[in-house]
């Protein structure tokens, strides 16, 4: 459904890819900036979890602050490694990918955070009557999840899964839509829309509510670029937060340009998927603080947890990972 | 022997310490992010510190892939012999044969996962899927290429078509079908990881977390098992063939 199903293949590939790229050089993100273009990777297909960069595109927001936009990436793009590589400026990956690529020695940092609230969650059939997470892991059944994720390793840690099959997730539903006792990992605004209007009755329970929740489609760049490009990246985050607002006000014409994009999600589901993504982009703290923003304790808080489960091998030093240029005492969100 | 020793095993050690070095020393020279391309000796740091983690997959993945491999020359066998015994079933079937070894098993790899659910079933199917090709293709050649003085010479004799098949064609086609073994081998190991990419277990799910998890020293770790289970099977495969041909055909012979 969402997924297409080569991708994890991709993304072994797009490594890959990237040797080759980074061997054969060709015009680097330096130069690029000077002719006033900056490139985002994403690392998935046009979807409501980049509304605001595609609504920021569609608008002034970019070329006011005299930005050319060039998003690049997609599923199994190595975007981490492209930042670092300095292949592009900017890009898209979770918090927990953050930390990881800084413990293993790369200078990594997160400039935005669009979600509060991490938009993941394991989805099951409601007909099965679960009220919890850890209802869901005693109850057995099968769970797909994308191998190596770091909320499996806290499930692991902090629920028994003796009883659940853990399985690759394929990018497909159709194992879910067959199997009543099937669970699977969803992003809120794709797949538990596609189930029910495939004519499934899905229920989701986000992994933040098990206490790991790292900030997601998080904005990242390198370390040098956010010190000492430090007006450059604080305008493209401006930008950004003003396209997001945008699209949290109206996200119908943002909507139509990615489903041009992404023409295996239709209108429904993007309008719907942005519809159900609101309360995690927004929430009190975003509201006192500016969508993106992101707080020192969240980030002291995973990067303890992380450590925890052993996904890191030292100390992270939380200070050092975020700087989210203009959201600390910036300007609060408008009101409606 | 000692001589042979030197001669075969000192070029191919030499030329391993070489390039481990360069390696090594070039990747620390040109400062290339771990995250992209691992020194040889952060490899082996990783090997070690996850083998825990790396040998009872790679256990798993040669499960799949000698079961799968097991069952391609059964099959590719039987169905060598089938198309050899006569043209018109090989006019008949041969280009499905090659049909099927086209389809890239990376796009079919999702449905094995309908087909068989997940798991073993899965993983062994990949690695049969594309090992069962080159063990019919050289197997029906061998078959087929049998010297038709020797045919003659059994059909003078009244010989009947299960002794000939027994005492000549396959006797004969021994070396083709040991190349084909050979091929698929190698071939096996890669079906079986794409399986497993799918299907779940064995170094194929090492590789998928260390990516996720972005230690690229852990994901060549994984990657350099693979490639020692594939050399383990060819190097099996050749003791094979040199058992099976030492005595009488040219290709072992004297050596």
């Amino acid at each position: 459904m969402k997924r297409f199903d080569a991708s994890k293949i991709a993304r072994t590939l797009g490594i890959i890819m990237l040797f080759a790229a980074v061997a054969c050089g060709g015009e680097d993100a330096a130069t690029r900036a000077a002719a006033g273009k900056v490139a985002i990777a994403l690392n998935w297909k046009p979807e409501p979890e980049f509304g605001g960069l595609y609504e920021a595109q569609r608008t002034d927001a970019f070329t006011k602050r005299g930005f050319d936009l060039e998003i690049t990436g997609g599923p199994g793009a190595p975007v981490v490694q492209m930042v670092d590589a300095g292949k592009v400026e900017f890009g898209i990956a979770a918090a927990d990918e953050v930390l990881l690529a800084r413990d293993r020695g790369t200078d990594i940092v997160a400039v935005f955070a669009t979600y509060q609230t991490n938009p993941q969650g394991i989805m099951v059939h409601a007909s099965r009557g679960l009220q919890s997470l850890p209802d869901v892991f005693a109850a057995g059944g099968t769970l797909a999840v994308e191998p190596g994720v770091a909320y499996l390793k806290f499930f692991e840690k902090h629920f028994d899964l003796a009883k659940m099959k853990i399985v690759p997730y394929g990018y497909s539903i159709a194992p879910f839509l067959s199997d009543k006792d099937m669970a699977q990992q969803v992003f809120v605004t794709a797949e538990p829309i596609a189930a029910r209007r495939q004519g499934a009755d899905p229920q989701v329970f986000l992994i933040a509510e098990s206490g790991f929740n790292p900030y997601a489609a998080v904005v990242i760049t390198t370390g040098a670029r956010a010190r000492g490009e430090s007006k450059r990246v604080a305008d493209f985050v401006a930008a950004l937060r003003e396209g997001w607002r945008g699209y949290l006000d109206d996200p119908s014409q943002a909507n139509a340009r990615m489903g041009a994009l992404n023409k295996e999600m239709d209108g429904e589901t993007f309008r719907l998927g942005a519809e159900a993504q609101k309360p995690l982009i927004e929430d009190a703290f975003a509201r006192q603080r500016g969508i993106g923003a992101m707080s020192l304790e969240r980030w002291t808080q995973l990067g303890e947890q992380l450590r925890e489960l052993g996904l890191i091998d030292h100390p992270a030093q939380p200070e050092q990972c975020f700087a989210d240029a203009g959201a600390t005492g910036g300007a609060p969100a408008q009101s409606r | 022997m000692k001589r042979r020793f030197v001669e075969n095993v000192l070029p191919p050690a030499a030329t391993f310490v070489l390039t481990t070095a360069a390696a090594e020393f070039g990747i620390r020279a040109a400062g290339i992010s771990p995250l992209l391309l691992p020194t040889p000796s952060a490899v082996a740091r990783a090997a070690l510190q996850h083998s825990s983690t790396l040998l009872p997959a790679l256990a798993m993945t040669a499960q799949a892939v000698v079961a799968g491999l097991a069952l391609s020359i059964a099959v590719g066998l039987l169905v060598a012999i089938a198309l050899s015994t006569s043209r018109w079933v090989e006019r008949a079937f041969y280009p499905y044969a090659i049909f099927f070894q086209i389809v890239p098993i990376v796009a079919i790899a999702p449905l094995l996962v309908i087909w068989f659910g997940y798991g073993m079933r899965s993983v062994v199917a990949a690695a049969f899927i594309v090992s069962v090709f080159p063990v019919i293709a050289n197997s029906l050649a061998g078959l087929l290429s049998v010297d038709p003085a020797l045919g003659d010479l059994f059909r003078l004799y009244g010989a009947s078509r299960a002794a000939t098949l027994w005492k000549l064609s396959l006797p004969w086609a021994l070396p083709n079908v040991l190349t084909g073994l050979r091929i698929a081998a190698g071939l096996a190991v890669i079906g079986a990881i794409v399986g497993e990419f799918v299907g779940g277990g064995g170094l194929g799910v090492v590789v998928l977390e260390a990516m996720r998890q972005q230690r690229t020293d852990l994901v060549f770790a994984a990657v350099l098992h693979a490639a020692a289970l594939g050399l383990g099977l060819f190097a099996a495969v050749n003791a094979t063939s040199h058992f099976a041909l030492r005595r009488w055909h040219s290709q072992e012979k004297d050596t």
